[in-house]
């Protein structure tokens, strides 16, 4: 397969005219390399399906351009694009079996009928749906008819596959699987996917890149390490897992990458956002970088409080401490049961400077 | 005995209304269909049916029956498709009001539009003869087809939209990704869907058309078919064995087409597997679609309201075309005369038969959804007939079960209902049709809103310690009060506009206003006819103003659903 580099510049989308105009996607410009699999992730409404749409060309861009391996084909139909896509509602053909479904795309490109069997089988195969061929897409289960609306899009060989939120209708579990099956597809085809998802757990787990979008404007793109460590802002690290913020006081930029803090009443240099050096900052540390003991740690950053709930999940136990600042929510991985604080205790949260991060208040 | 829903015994309230269900479905549809089988049998009935074969009259009768059925369901759905198709897939100014004009036929007097178009289009009729200059041939096989396609099109309309709505967008979206274009999604994806519904449109229509008796009568000339040879058979030639069974034959094909359509819809139709459906189907764009398309559309438009202004207009006016001078003439003569009686009774029989087959469709409704298992289809079947059965039919069986007193071993059972000298004179039979025909509304409506309501409502109610009949009062009733108005709304129009089955027993003592029409513009007499035909559609207007406004103050999403459900 030739390559699949995917070029969007200056996207915008308004949807509405004169006074109540609304901008759906706001300036936004991302290059999304041949292979790779990038995430739109978002609250509803912030534009990532708009983006998709846009790249698929269901949608036709306000401004910007699109191009695919260097071609503009911003004002190609979907039909005219070497594309192919996964719909939340999977859009099977109800009146066509699977195997006519999975056809579709190849007898619209007029290949011999040897060539359309073949690769179908092939598909079927790998997907391991052999042996429904000839269902009918209501006399599959949600998982299957996701592998078949899967399968149809891949078999046609796109040089993108483009994802719209295709796990949200499966329940927790068949999830799980799909986006591991979804991601080692991909992996070894090396198609480049775009994927929209709400859910940040399948951002995490599935993407070379994500693209945090807020309100039409994308807010932060990286590795999924990149975001849940060192997010941009309090809304991505907010919206990707569970935070903590701490009010911090004479924040002095030190060497490259850190900032020096006083937080709980001690001063100590932390990893920082660039943007947080000048000073109005926030100390973002994850509930599960806090350790919560009877005593302090000694060699850890470390405040007091009040046990306000305990719950305890087998494998890690989650405390919510009043201090004098707020709340603070830690959660401790297979703690041993004489371990286990009770509500109402005085207790110590302690956490290690450097798992801690250092990001612009506003 | 069947079941209960849920494996317990009947409670006493249910029994009941099981009991009067059956009771009152077998003497208001199943005897009088019955009554017309046995007639049927009889001497000049079973001539009718050997020279079928051998008579080339009656086969000639026969054979138009059904090339009128297959023409008017043809183009009927033809013209419901694209209309339907321009409301879904089209973006143009103006569409609410394609959409109120395109559904106008269904509230009028059919025949109104057979009158109308005899002015405008007949022998002397200002377009054909003033304007044109020719003689159209439209008396017969092409007027009727006109006539019949454009007054019963709308129905074909209303279920296409539907069921274009319904498809999800995202099939249309999946199929373009994949690399087909316009076209080919619409022939390989958008109408293979629509199967389902362009069938079941054309057997509707192909139904209404085979059943009509109104416009074959106005309009027909001398292109016979079923229901006016067996109308001649019974008011002409006063043999009502043979009458009786050119309505068997009749009652044939329609029956079959029910059944049919019965069997497609249990089967649940393909169309929406799973998941919700996203955005809107992208609205078609290039000009060369768009631009036929509303031309086509706002056509039949301008035509609809042609045919409503000359109604509207001829009621005013002295003899449209020949003498356009204003005039009340045509008002002050109904007035003077056959309005009056006609107005009063056909309005107080509607309204006391409307509320009535409200009712019974509920209660239809809810035993069928909640309280029976293995009955339910049945009853089901049994309770739609009143609408299966085209309206000469059962008219015909009115007359031949009704107008002599029903005695078992010298006792007089029921009085004489139909006829001259029936008690009443003969409203009670009229009462009993207006409730039959328009209870499968009511009943449709019903099971549409009771199928959205959690049954365990039911349950918690029983739980709670009510009684079935408290159930269905203070639970059930009030959940589908919406549909149940709307029902009703459907019911009045079609017990005020229906003509069929009361020609066959309307009595000089309770004269009925659709048959009034008729009779105005069987003798020419299109002002008074027009008059009498603009009446009639303003009153089913405010009764329909008024339900309407009932069920609004009740939340309208509830009326939004049954109307797409109705």
């Amino acid at each position: 397969m030739t390559s699949g580099r995917l070029e969007l510049k200056g996207l915008v989308k308004e949807f509405g005219k004169g006074q109540e105009i609304v901008r759906a996607v706001d300036d936004l410009s991302l290059v999304i390399e041949p292979g790779e699999f990038v995430t739109f992730l978002g609250p509803s409404g912030c534009g990532k399906t708009t983006t998709l749409r846009m790249i698929a060309g269901f949608e036709t861009p306000t401004k910007g351009a699109i191009l695919l391996d260097g071609s503009d084909v911003t004002s190609l139909t979907p039909d005219k694009r070497p594309m192919g896509m996964v719909f939340q509602s999977y859009a099977l053909f109800p009146h066509m079996t699977v195997a006519e479904n999975i056809s579709y795309g190849l007898k619209v490109q007029k290949l011999g009928d040897a060539e359309i069997q073949r690769r179908v089988s092939d598909v079927l195969a790998a997907m391991s749906l052999d042996n429904l061929a000839n269902r009918a897409p209501n006399q599959l289960s949600g998982g299957q008819q996701q592998r078949v609306a899967l399968a149809r899009a891949m078999v046609v060989e796109p040089k993108v596959l483009l994802f719209d939120e295709p796990l949200s209708n499966l329940d927790a579990k068949l999830r799980g699987q799909m986006r591991a099956e979804i991601r080692s597809i991909q992996q070894r085809l090396g198609i480049t996917s775009i994927f929209v998802t709400h859910d940040q757990d399948e951002a995490m787990s599935v993407s070379d890149r994500i693209v945090v979008m807020k309100n039409a404007i994308v807010q932060q793109v990286g590795s999924p390490t990149d975001i849940y460590r060192h997010p941009n802002s309090v809304f991505v690290a907010d919206f990707i897992g569970r935070s903590n913020f701490l009010e911090v006081t004479d924040v002095k930029s030190s060497a490259a990458g850190t900032a020096d803090v006083t937080a709980l009443g001690k001063s100590f240099s932390v990893p920082a956002h660039d943007g947080a050096k000048s000073g109005n900052a926030l100390l973002l540390v994850r509930p599960e970088s806090i350790t919560v003991s009877r005593q302090p740690i000694p060699g850890k950053i470390s405040g007091e409080g009040k046990v306000k709930t305990v719950i305890y999940y087998g494998e890690h136990v989650e405390y919510t401490i009043t201090t004098s600042t707020g709340e603070i929510v830690a959660t401790t991985s297979d703690p041993g049961s004489d371990e286990i604080l009770a509500v109402g205790e005085n207790a110590s949260f302690s956490f290690e400077a450097n798992r801690a991060w250092l990001l612009p208040k506003a | 005995m069947a079941l209960k829903k849920h494996g317990a015994k009947f409670d006493i309230f249910t029994k009941i209304a099981i009991v009067a269900v059956i009771a009152i479905i077998s003497l208001l549809i199943v005897v009088p269909v019955l009554s017309i089988l046995f007639e049927s049998t009889k001497p000049s009935g079973t001539n009718v049916f050997k020279s079928v074969l051998s008579n080339p009259v009656i086969r000639q009768t026969i054979k138009n029956t059904v090339w009128l059925g297959i023409s008017v369901g043809f183009i009927g759905t033809l013209v419901g498709f694209i209309l339907a198709y321009i409301q879904v897939r089209v973006n143009f100014r103006g569409k609410k009001l394609l959409h109120i004009l395109t559904l106008v036929p269904l509230v009028s007097p059919p025949f109104a539009f057979a009158t109308a178009v005899i002015v405008l289009f007949g022998r002397s009729g200002i377009i054909s003869h003033d304007l044109l200059g020719k003689t159209p041939m439209l008396y017969g096989y092409p007027g009727l087809v006109i006539v019949l396609g454009a007054s019963y099109f709308p129905v074909a309309y209303l279920n296409l939209v539907g069921m274009m709505r319904s498809l999800d967008p995202a099939i249309d979206e999946a199929a373009s990704s994949l690399g087909a274009n316009k076209f080919r999604i619409f022939r390989t994806v958008t109408l293979p869907l629509l199967i389902p519904g362009i069938t079941s449109s054309f057997l509707l229509l192909f139904v209404e058309a085979i059943a009509d008796l109104a416009n074959p009568l106005v309009i027909g000339g001398d292109y016979m078919v079923l229901s006016s040879r067996a109308y001649i058979a019974i008011n002409g030639e006063y043999d009502v064995s043979a009458g009786a069974a050119y309505s068997a034959i009749l009652l044939l094909p329609a029956l079959l087409v029910f059944i049919v359509q019965r069997y497609w819809s249990q089967k649940k139709s393909v169309v929406s597997v799973t998941g919700k459906p996203t955005g809107q189907i992208a609205p078609i764009k290039s000009k060369i679609g768009k631009i036929p398309l509303l031309v086509f559309g706002w056509s039949v438009a301008l035509f609809i309201v042609l045919i409503y202004v000359s109604v509207l207009l001829g009621a005013f006016i002295k003899i449209l075309g020949v003498n356009n001078t204003f005039t009340l003439d045509h008002y002050r003569y109904i007035f003077s005369g056959i309005a009056n009686n006609a107005l009063k009774s056909t309005v107080f029989m509607a309204s006391i038969a409307t509320p009535l087959a409200g009712f019974m469709g509920m209660v239809m409704a809810w035993l069928i959804i909640r309280k029976l298992k293995r009955g339910a289809d049945a009853l089901d079947f049994f309770g739609m007939l009143g609408i299966a059965v085209p309206g000469t039919v059962l008219g015909i069986g009115y007359a031949v079960t009704f107008n002599e007193p029903l005695k078992i071993a010298g006792h007089t059972v029921i009085p004489q209902l139909a006829g001259g000298g029936a008690i009443f004179g003969g409203a009670l039979a009229i009462m009993m049709v207006y409730t039959i025909r328009s209870s499968p509304a009511g009943q449709r409506s019903g099971i549409a809103a009771l199928q959205q309501i959690d049954p365990s409502l039911d349950e918690a109610s029983a739980s709670l310690g009510a009684s079935g009949g408290r159930t269905f009062r203070k639970v059930s009733l009030p959940l589908i009060k919406g549909a149940y108005l709307t029902g009703l709304m459907f019911a009045f129009a079609r017990s005020m506009t229906t003509l069929s089955p009361v020609l066959f027993i309307a009595t000089p003592e309770t004269p009925i206003l659709t048959q009034k029409i008729l009779a105005e513009s069987d003798s020419g007499r299109y002002g008074p006819a027009f008059a009498l035909c603009t009446l009639l559609i303003v009153i089913v207007l405010i009764v329909m103003g008024i339900i309407t406004a009932a069920v609004r103050g009740r939340g309208s999403t509830e009326f939004k659903t049954t109307l797409v459900a109705g």
